[in-house]
């Protein structure tokens, strides 16, 4: 937001007379115009011998505030952006699938919380080799802990391919491949910075209609978050909130899916209860908890929260190696 | 004196009779009463404040309130209750997402419940009566606050009748940011650094100024951000040793299983605050499957007794 002098060239009634009032009430930037009253500015505006041109600017500076927020949409609108764009798209995994009517939703944030080895990457590289392949999207992939797994990834592609096509298997494997970007980031500084850069190639990409990118999984952010944690100030909160805004700002207005994974910590009475605490609750749209049965590659998923759905349905998926 | 004597007629003269006042004030301030909410009736002017941890059906009550704002008296002479005025919603950090569908079928089901044949028209009539915006973060919250009272004008003329009930989901949702951002001095001294004071005071100035020109219902709801010492599950297991007092998730007198973390000037600003919550028994079986079970509390005007309500694919239902 900037400060006043410089919105002087665009709109000449804001003159250095203009500025000078304001500064009169500690005005200096289009912020503090947001946190001041502006009828008690009018009233003040009214004393003086300018105060025509002083109102003009004054309602200049509002219609100036008035394109600082998002569009106002009614229901309908809402609803053909719901139906034209926010799709879902297939895990891959059938019982995730099932449990969650179709699969992952676009626009929406949804977690993946377990704990250590219960099947959080593995279903990650399953729903990145999946978006790849039958959807024919991009997947931008965040890795925090180089866990990622091209080979993996060509695995699931190969499990559901058909093996007859044998010639055009490595083109279009080479195709799929290329689809998927992996970023690896070890702070959350630096996965804002992915983020952004993220944000600005998608604005540009609206236009060219390159390969949409459609899938945007982060594993792990509990990993980026938790050092910045705790210590009794609000920063780390306050990244933490700032990163999932973010998230789901991408999420709605790039219509992708966005998946990120959470590990789980002690709770009372010997629990576990997801990492991040209370404030990144409300955060994801949807939060789903898997868990691993020891020595069999059956995987258990059940729903920690959902928009429209009851929280504790469960499904059970396997995973082949 | 001779002022005052000759015109005694006039103050015997009435302005308007009874019947005219209480047609014009009864109109114009419909009541609200609907589940779980309707213990306390609520009214324009009224500031209530939803307050739960995540997941407790705060956005669906929202929803359900909405549902029941836009829907018109009577159509086609079907008599469907609602209040016929449009709504306005405000969406803090995207933080919640309606379910697009879902609240479709809310609306559909509404709408199908009294009459058999889905009425487009109808449909899509209330649908436009609905107004979102989403915010990610304080600065454009406050800039829709300071340009909404122009918005309201416009879409009362468009649609002729005015704007009853304004939602904020959440209002904490910038908690932590505003928090977190410590200002240097800005060298001019009478210059307002933006803080969570300052944010918080703004938009509760707003708001009010709001109310005086637009008299509406304002509804907010509001996520916990705090563990308190005596969690959720705590109290699940005190309650089970304890079978005595069943309601173990409600607030004992002495104190409120979450901690306020809204600046005072919020906190004084509502009027009505319920306590909404998952119930002990997640989950409970009904005619169209799985239900999840929640309670809720008033807490201010505090109430002794504790709702129970499910949510279904057609809204929000007591239970007894």
């Amino acid at each position: 937001m900037a400060p006043l002098k410089y919105l002087e060239q665009e709109y000449p009634i804001l003159d250095s007379n203009f500025q000078n009032f304001c500064a009169t009430h500690g005005i200096f930037s289009e912020e503090d115009l947001l946190l001041h009253d502006l009828h008690v500015l009018v009233a003040f505006a009214e004393q003086q011998s300018t105060s025509e041109r002083l109102k003009q600017g004054i309602t200049q500076v509002l219609s100036i505030i008035d394109g600082q927020h998002q569009p106002w949409l009614n229901g309908m609108e809402l609803l053909e952006d719901a139906q034209l764009n926010k799709h879902v798209l297939s895990t891959g995994c059938e019982g995730i699938d099932l449990l969650l009517e179709g699969g992952l939703r676009m626009g929406q944030l949804t977690e993946l919380v377990g704990a250590s080895s219960s099947g959080k990457t593995q279903v990650c590289l399953l729903a990145t080799s999946n978006v790849a392949k039958k959807h024919m999207g991009g997947v931008v992939y965040l890795d925090t802990g180089n866990s990622f797994s091209p080979q993996r990834v060509i695995d699931f592609i190969r499990q559901n391919s058909d093996p007859a096509i044998d010639q055009a298997k490595h083109r279009i494997l080479q195709k799929v491949m290329n689809r998927i970007l992996c970023h690896s980031v070890f702070d959350i500084f630096t996965m804002f910075d992915v983020l952004h850069q993220l944000e600005v190639n998608l604005r540009s990409q609206m236009q060219k209609g390159d390969c949409q990118v459609r899938l945007l999984i982060v594993d792990s952010i509990s990993s980026l978050v938790t050092p910045i944690l705790g210590g009794g100030g609000s920063q780390g909160h306050a990244l933490m909130a700032s990163a999932g805004f973010l998230l789901k700002k991408l999420a709605h207005e790039h219509n992708l899916v966005v998946l990120v994974t959470n590990h789980t910590v002690g709770g009372e009475g010997g629990i576990s209860k997801p990492a991040l605490g209370e404030s990144w609750k409300s955060i994801p749209h949807v939060r789903l908890r898997l868990s691993h049965d020891q020595g069999s590659s059956i995987y258990n998923v059940s729903v920690f929260k959902h928009p429209s759905m009851v929280s504790g349905k469960a499904a059970r998926f396997t995973i082949y190696d | 004196m001779e002022e005052v004597v000759a015109s005694p007629r006039e103050w015997i003269d009435r302005n308007e009779s009874a019947k005219t006042m209480l047609a014009r004030v009864l109109t114009a301030r419909p009541l609200l009463l609907l589940p779980p909410l309707h213990r306390v009736p609520l009214r324009v002017g009224n500031v209530v404040e939803l307050v739960g941890t995540s997941p407790s059906a705060k956005t669906h009550i929202l929803i359900q309130a909405a549902v029941s704002c836009v829907l018109p008296k009577e159509w086609n002479g079907v008599h469907y209750g609602g209040l016929d005025r449009l709504f306005c919603l405000n969406f803090l950090g995207s933080l919640k997402k309606i379910d697009q569908e879902h609240m479709d079928f809310d609306l559909w089901n509404n709408d199908t419940k009294k009459s058999p044949t889905y009425d487009e028209e109808l449909y899509s009539l209330c649908m436009r009566r609905f107004l979102f915006i989403r915010c990610y973060d304080s600065f454009q919250f406050l800039a829709t606050l300071k340009t909404l009272n122009y918005r309201i004008r416009k879409e009362q003329e468009l649609h002729g009748i005015s704007v009853h009930i304004l939602m904020i989901d959440s209002i904490g949702a910038f908690h932590w940011i505003d928090r977190a951002s410590t200002f240097m001095p800005l060298g001019a001294t009478n210059r307002k650094t933006p803080s969570l004071q300052t944010v918080s005071e703004t938009v509760v100035q707003e708001i009010r100024k709001l109310l005086l020109l637009h008299p509406m219902l304002v509804i907010a709801t509001k996520a916990t951000i705090f563990g308190d010492r005596y969690s959720m599950e705590t109290k699940r297991n005190l309650g089970k040793l304890d079978t005595s007092n069943s309601r173990s998730m409600s607030s004992t007198s002495l104190q409120l299983p979450y901690r306020e973390y809204m600046p005072s000037v919020w906190q004084t600003f509502v009027t009505h605050r319920v306590l909404v919550g998952a119930s002990d028994d997640p989950f409970i079986r009904t005619n169209d499957g799985d239900c999840s079970l929640y309670f809720s509390e008033w807490l201010l005007p505090p109430q002794s007794f504790v709702d129970k309500f499910i949510v279904k694919e057609a809204g929000v239902f007591m239970v007894p």
